[in-house]
């Protein structure tokens, strides 16, 4: 049952006036929601700490969380949400697995080793048996956060339960949309649902199929940090100083996402948030990087950048 | 004739958990006589983080747990600060207090509100709609204008927990996962803006807590008494001690200390052991203290059942979290039981959120924050410190100036242990004994002494559950004869 959705589009259009939905893209949103049934969630986790979903529920700038549960869409299966636990919530989920056309969200890592016994999703269906069960009826696949893009910390050397991100288990998929970081931000899941909502298909994405809306542009071209000090650069001697703190080890030069002009933890519909990792000069760790956490750590190190064979000057 | 049923996976909870439980006639009434807690995921975290940067340990740990990383975050500084020989600035120890305290915020709503209160109220025409449909409705459940209250307040609890974290970004940079948190202090300065800001959101968050979180819990609390009798346990509490109130390390807001036998007693983090008796490790895992704890895996071995440690103190079975906290400093006397923990985790949020108030008045704008330090050769450190639900330490060695042993013991490692060498069950397990479930196809009961405990089985780190499981299992609630 679905009480209203006339708070979603409230939000939409705030959004689209902070230029981040065009007004073409609202008039289809409105379509979209006015239709019955709004898009459908299967939301499973693997091998993860559930941040992502944690900070899923810090969702504002394009919807609040209950405007999205109650009013847009229909998640079917989400563990720490559900009402009901052990066989009411597995059939729940295969039943909503049985008909097509569903949003597959993928949180944590999916090991490997052992048979993929080191994560269950329930008796007898393992994490990576359930990604192949679920993947088969779905529409568009999420991988949501670090893990499930590309392994993250849980697939950290020496790996030791062989875990792997979606991407590596179901090859070049065209429906998979990988929305990294530790954790990932709620704009960019949300964003990317109003994106599939509006246009029905996948968003433009990079390389690593992440959608260029949220991770074309580079950290560090956009840094306040840097721009301040730009013509007479100052670098940080310590953390907790002021300056560029490449030489301290931040990543924001090997890393693409809008992070310092999205921020983190937003207050209200359409804002920005209030603070985020450089903001409160601490560096940062390149967590929507393929190869985080092993190919950014030391975190508070300056690291040569792989491909230019050897340590970078800190200018550009 | 007993009955096993096996609930996996266990809903709103943070983690993967499966609990199984026996239930028979007792005295005419149908009750669990026995039950297993065990854990379906295992990531290695310990093995991940040896021959790494001692300094990465705050950012690694975090990612344990999205629920608890800023304790995680906590734990490992207070291990790195002590390996390396440092304190942080009064600033530093101060904003480490209000962004944890934010997060225990955060985490003691959510519970309350959306792990837990489902297991209590008919939502029946309040929220109609997946994943709150299917749902358990019992005779028992709260209805009407109750009903509707409790549902109101679940969906301002999502705004309140969400200004929480946005209140903890203020200081530590972003939430879930904290980038501030470093050896030797916090990264992010004191500004009077800053400290406006953050106070402007702990005014709204304390008059929530005020006038609805407590209020709540003693409805709650007044329409479940049976539940202040179910879900005891194993009647022992332990906390290792949260908030340090100076430089000394040894004066906190929630000091640690234990509650053994029915007598309080003082806490010494030296007779912490871990037992593998029923778990999956070999014998040598066992019988050793976390600082030279070891983790070698034996999936073949006989009487196990969980790759749970089992933690103990002098050899007795503890229950961490809210409760043991309010308990030992005298500041909760009602009683040991599922409700207990319920009421007595609302009463601490309030009193850690008062406490911040008087914390943001200590901020000192432009003081130092951090204290610059170096990597030694060689070092062994220790951080004790608190998650919401109960105490946490991190342990580790350092050698050549990378990590060669890091151990993580966490509160749901104690709180959902299995049997130890003396056949002592875990305090979850032992609180489920005696609970009485009138309707096997909605163990309602067994939900809410289990959420009582706040579960977070990321946490756990030691946990897998490799055991060759059947494979195609349709029906999960399994009748069988045990």
């Amino acid at each position: 049952m679905r009480i209203s959705r006339r708070g979603f589009l409230k939000a939409a259009a705030t959004a689209a006036a902070s230029g981040k939905l065009t007004p073409a893209a609202l008039c289809k949103l409105g379509d979209a929601l006015r239709a019955e049934g709004g898009p459908r969630v299967i939301w499973l986790q693997g091998a993860g700490c559930d941040g992502c979903a944690i900070s899923f529920l810090n969702s504002i700038h394009y919807a609040t969380v209950d405007d999205l549960l109650v009013n847009t869409l229909d998640v079917e299966f989400q563990s720490n949400l559900q009402a009901v636990a052990g066989d009411l919530a597995v059939s729940a989920a295969e039943a909503a697995g049985a008909v097509p056309g569903y949003v597959l969200v993928v949180e944590g890592s999916i090991p490997t080793g052992a048979s993929g016994r080191y994560s269950y999703l329930w008796p007898g269906m393992t994490t990576h048996d359930g990604l192949l069960a679920f993947e088969q009826n779905a529409g568009f696949i999420l991988a949501l956060g670090a893990c499930a893009s590309y392994g993250g910390t849980s697939a950290g050397a020496p790996n030791p339960t062989e875990a792997k991100g979606v991407g590596e288990i179901l090859g070049s998929d065209p429906r998979l949309i990988n929305l990294p970081g530790c954790p990932s931000h709620p704009d960019w899941l949300v964003g990317t649902i109003v994106y599939l909502i509006t246009n029905g298909h996948v968003p433009p994405l990079d390389a690593h199929r992440r959608p260029l809306q949220f991770f074309s542009e580079r950290i560090h071209d956009n840094c306040f940090k840097r721009r301040k000090y730009c013509g007479d650069p100052i670098f940080a001697d310590h953390l907790s100083d002021v300056g560029c703190m490449e030489l301290l080890g931040c990543k924001g030069k090997h890393t693409h996402s809008d992070c310092p002009i999205r921020k983190w933890n937003s207050d209200a519909a359409g804002e920005y948030g209030v603070n985020w990792c450089i903001g409160a000069r601490s560096p940062c760790l390149g967590c929507v990087n393929p190869d985080f956490p092993d190919g950014m750590s030391p975190f508070y190190e300056y690291l040569p950048e792989p491909d230019k064979g050897g340590r970078m000057k800190p200018e550009d | 004739m007993a009955t096993t049923i096996t609930i996996d996976p266990i809903t709103r909870i943070e983690g993967h958990l499966e609990i199984e439980v026996t239930i028979d006639d007792v005295n005419r009434q149908q009750q669990i006589v026995d039950a297993k807690s065990g854990g379906t995921m295992f990531r290695g975290f310990e093995i991940i983080l040896a021959g790494r940067d001692p300094r990465d340990a705050a950012q690694y740990t975090q990612r344990i747990c999205g629920v608890c990383p800023v304790s995680h975050a906590l734990a490992a500084c207070l291990n790195l600060d002590n390996a390396f020989g440092i304190a942080p600035p009064d600033n530093g120890r101060i904003l480490r207090n209000l962004v944890l305290g934010a997060n225990f915020i955060q985490s003691h709503i959510l519970h309350f509100y959306h792990l837990s209160v489902l297991d209590y109220v008919d939502t029946t025409g309040l929220l109609d709609m997946s994943p709150w449909t299917p749902r358990y409705v019992t005779a028992d459940m709260a209805t009407g204008s109750t009903a509707s209250t409790l549902v109101g307040n679940y969906v301002a609890a999502l705004a309140m927990r969400r200004k929480s974290h946005q209140m903890g970004a203020v200081f530590g940079g972003k939430l879930p996962c904290t980038g501030s948190f470093v050896v030797g202090g916090c990264t992010e300065v004191v500004t009077a803006e800053k400290v406006a800001d953050f106070r402007s959101l702990l005014t709204e968050l304390r008059s929530f807590i005020d006038n609805t979180y407590l209020s709540d819990a003693s409805t709650l609390a007044s329409l479940f008494p049976s539940y202040y009798t179910l879900g005891v346990g194993s009647g022992n509490l332990l906390a290792f001690g949260v908030f340090d109130l100076d430089g000394s390390g040894t004066h906190k807001l929630l000091d640690g200390g234990r509650y053994t036998d029915g007598a309080p007693a003082a806490f010494n983090p030296a007779e912490i052991t871990e037992y593998v008796t029923h778990s999956w490790y070999t014998p040598e895992c066992g019988n050793k203290h976390p600082s030279v704890g070891e983790t070698v895996p034996d999936p073949d071995k006989a009487d196990a059942y969980t790759w749970l440690k089992a933690p103990r103190y002098l050899n007795k079975v503890h229950e961490l979290g809210p409760l043991a906290r309010m308990w030992v400093n005298g500041e909760y006397t009602n009683g040991i039981s599922a409700m207990d923990r319920i009421v007595a985790r609302a009463q601490e949020t309030k009193k850690i959120a008062d406490a911040m108030d008087g914390w943001l008045d200590e901020l000192v704008p432009g003081a130092p924050v951090y204290q610059q330090s170096t990597i030694p050769e060689q070092a062994t450190g220790v951080g004790l410190t608190e998650a919401p639900r109960g105490g946490l330490g991190h342990w580790m060695d350092i050698d050549n100036s990378v990590i060669t042993r890091y151990q993580v013991i966490t509160p749901t490692a104690w709180n959902a242990s299995p049997r130890d060498h003396l056949e002592q069950m875990g305090p979850v397990e032992a609180a489920l004994v005696g609970v009485p479930v009138a309707d096997l196809n909605q163990p309602v009961e067994v939900l809410r002494v289990v959420h009582s405990f706040d579960p977070c089985l990321a946490c756990a780190v030691h946990m897998v559950r490799p055991g060759d499981r059947a494979r195609g299992t349709k029906v999960l609630i399994h009748p069988g004869i045990a």
